[in-house]
């Protein structure tokens, strides 16, 4: 499952993940972070599911961290999309394709939310949620 | 077969009028020629198919739309005349304009522009009128505002001086950043590869050699029929360069077929459909209608190095079938490429027109004259001379050395005045830069050694580098100054905003 971990001016000093990981000793792998002096951002995979999930999410949030689950993470408007091919090549985890008939296809999986996608399309029918 | 010669006729465009009158035309897509001719050969498939349609659907910038908006009452002479903020062409006829695909809204800049227009006009879709006079005696109204569809225009006629290329070269990009082209999101150090063209499905490369198109051809144009109207500008056949010119009613097209689009810190264009029937009137035409993605070559540019198109160095070559498999080979790595055209319009693009014809809705024309096959495309001489990095540069550059004293450098550049200090070694050659800011930091933190304080990875120029380009690399790292080297990166001189501005007068030399 992938995560969008929010850190408040508050909690960002803190290591936050790395107790999370040294507890549940699961390899949780880092997508995307953007961290500052301020806040922080991460986008994280987290290999488990059910209860198990659900406890480390609940560890993240005691610690003040916001947790935001990826259901849909991704957004495209088939009425606009023209299946050009804009978003594909510049799409860094080929999260985006042509399917047999070349309609676009987007791979929910390998999506991180980094936004490459939404800039790229010339006709704006890409939103990220 | 009857015919000796492969351009022998084999059929008329008249006979196949004919045909599609008797609704017994043998009509295939360009990728079911494709199949056909791989499974029974040219000879079979030449004698059996009377038209191949093409397809394309892309970017295509120089395209536009003469529109007139009759009289209001009282009249006036537009001068100045805007359609959603969008400025159209008015150095024509009092309510005639012409409103460019690529003009930018002056209110929503890259957001929006002339082909979103075009395509929310097309749509049916209310657009906002805007005009503005110096007033006359038969024109006495200065200023004008209201609200228009395509229905209140008494013609919206789309010319396009230049569509439908035959091939493109492909895009990537060496640099160590993200660039935003006419070529859509280029990733740093070769991190991908796009292209533009239907390839297999685009008209001119199915009529390879000129021999059924020209003035007068009727064609399939953005959901509606049009007419090449000639060679398209830059049209460059020899090359595999073709390009057409095209008119077509807006009011019979459809809004599916011409699209609005903005590339990302480029600008606007509109992407348009374009299908044209193949004629199969001898063998030649009916191979080449059968040129497959395979066949196709073009090469990929480094759109990083921002020089003429013909500059930009070539750093490889690849068919359309490799530019489509979604991976070509750079060097020795492989990158993803994709397109910027859609291949599934332009297939679609390709079906439409067979249906029209089946249904004896379309029919075919013999051109009134052939289009050239010999044709430059010359660049652009700048006969008055631009000043280079090399005449607005200072040449006596004060440099230091890594072991330099910090103490003792800061006291050099209040002494000479200066921000920036190239730090080279033994050879003269650049291994640093520090700034005053870096300086006076370096002396609250009590640092001895330059060494310890410099930037490593120095932004330089060229003697021989035009300004605006290195005015552009100074904004993006937002700098002041670059030091000036050679191929061996010895320091020749440097080079700052100030004196780009001081000796550069409104963009004239004055040196």
């Amino acid at each position: 499952m992938k995560v969008r971990l929010t850190y408040s001016p508050g909690v960002v000093e803190k290591p936050v993940l790395a107790e999370v990981v040294l507890k549940t000793r699961l390899p949780i792998n880092i997508l995307e972070a953007k961290v500052n002096a301020q806040k922080g951002e991460l986008v994280v995979s987290i290999p488990v599911t059910g209860k198990k999930l659900e406890d480390v999410l609940r560890m993240f949030e005691k610690a003040g961290v916001k947790v935001q689950k990826f259901t849909r993470i991704l957004h495209i408007d088939y009425d606009t999309c023209t299946s050009c091919g804009a978003c594909i090549s510049p799409c860094p985890t080929k999260a985006l394709r042509f399917g047999l008939d070349w309609t676009l296809e987007f791979d929910e999986e390998k999506c991180v939310a980094c936004r490459t996608c939404v800039a790229a399309c010339p006709v704006k029918a890409i939103t990220v949620l | 077969m009857s015919g000796n010669s492969e351009t022998d006729e084999i059929r008329s465009v008249e006979e196949i009028n004919e045909k599609i009158k008797r609704g017994d035309a043998v009509v295939l897509t360009a990728e079911e020629m494709i199949k056909l001719v791989e499974s029974s050969g040219v000879e079979v498939a030449a004698k059996e198919v009377d038209v191949v349609t093409s397809g394309t659907f892309g970017a295509m910038c120089s395209s536009g739309v003469f529109l007139n908006f009759g009289h209001a009452d009282p009249p006036i002479k537009m001068t100045k005349c805007w359609l959603n903020d969008v400025p159209l062409y008015k150095g024509l006829a009092a309510v005639d304009g012409y409103l460019g695909a690529t003009a930018l809204s002056e209110t929503r800049g890259f957001e929006y522009g002339g082909g979103h227009v075009i395509e929310d006009l097309v749509s049916g879709k209310e657009v906002e009128l805007r005009a503005e006079s110096y007033g006359t005696d038969c024109y006495p109204r200065r200023h004008i505002e209201t609200v228009i569809t395509i229905d209140d225009l008494n013609q919206a006629i789309l010319v396009n001086p230049r569509n439908c290329y035959q091939t493109y070269d492909a895009a990537t990009n060496s640099t160590d950043r993200v660039i935003y082209t006419y070529m859509g999101t280029l990733l740093p150090n070769f991190g991908n590869v796009t292209f533009s063209g239907a390839g297999q499905l685009n008209p001119l490369c199915k009529d390879w050699n000129y021999e059924t198109l020209g003035i007068g051809t009727r064609i399939f144009l953005g959901g509606g029929t049009g007419y090449i109207i000639g060679e398209g500008t830059q049209h460059s056949p020899q090359a595999g360069f073709g390009t057409l010119m095209v008119r077509g009613d807006l009011k019979q097209m459809q809004s599916r077929y011409l699209r609005g689009a903005s590339f990302h810190r480029y600008g606007v264009t509109l992407y348009v459909g374009v299908g044209i029937p193949i004629p199969i009137i001898n063998r030649r035409v009916a191979s080449t209608a059968a040129l497959k993605d395979e066949d196709i070559t073009v090469t990929i540019k480094d759109y990083g190095v921002p020089r003429r198109p013909d500059l930009r160095p070539v750093v490889g070559k690849v068919t359309y079938a490799d530019l489509r498999s979604g991976k070509v080979t750079i060097g020795d790595k492989d990158v993803p490429s994709s397109s910027l055209s859609s291949y599934k319009m332009a297939r679609e693009i390709s079906e439409v027109l067979k249906k029209w014809i089946l249904e004896g809705r379309f029919f075919l024309t013999k051109p009134v004259e052939p289009l050239p096959r010999q044709r430059t495309f010359k660049p652009l001489k700048v006969k008055r001379r631009e000043p280079k990095v090399r005449d607005v540069m200072r040449k006596e550059v004060i440099t230091a050395q890594p072991s330099d004293d910090v103490k003792k450098v800061a006291r050099k550049l209040v002494e000479k005045g200066i921000d920036h200090l190239p730090v080279v070694d033994e050879n003269q050659r650049l291994v640093g830069i520090v700034t005053s800011w870096d300086l006076a930091r370096a002396l609250a933190n009590e640092k001895a050694k330059l060494s310890e304080i410099m930037t490593r990875k120095v932004v330089t120029a060229l003697e021989n580098e035009s300004i605006d380009v290195v005015a552009r690399r100074m904004a993006r790292h937002n700098i002041s100054g670059v030091p000036v080297v050679d191929e061996a990166r010895c320091v020749k001189g440097i080079i700052t905003t100030d004196d780009i501005s001081k000796k550069l007068v409104g963009g004239r030399s004055t040196i």
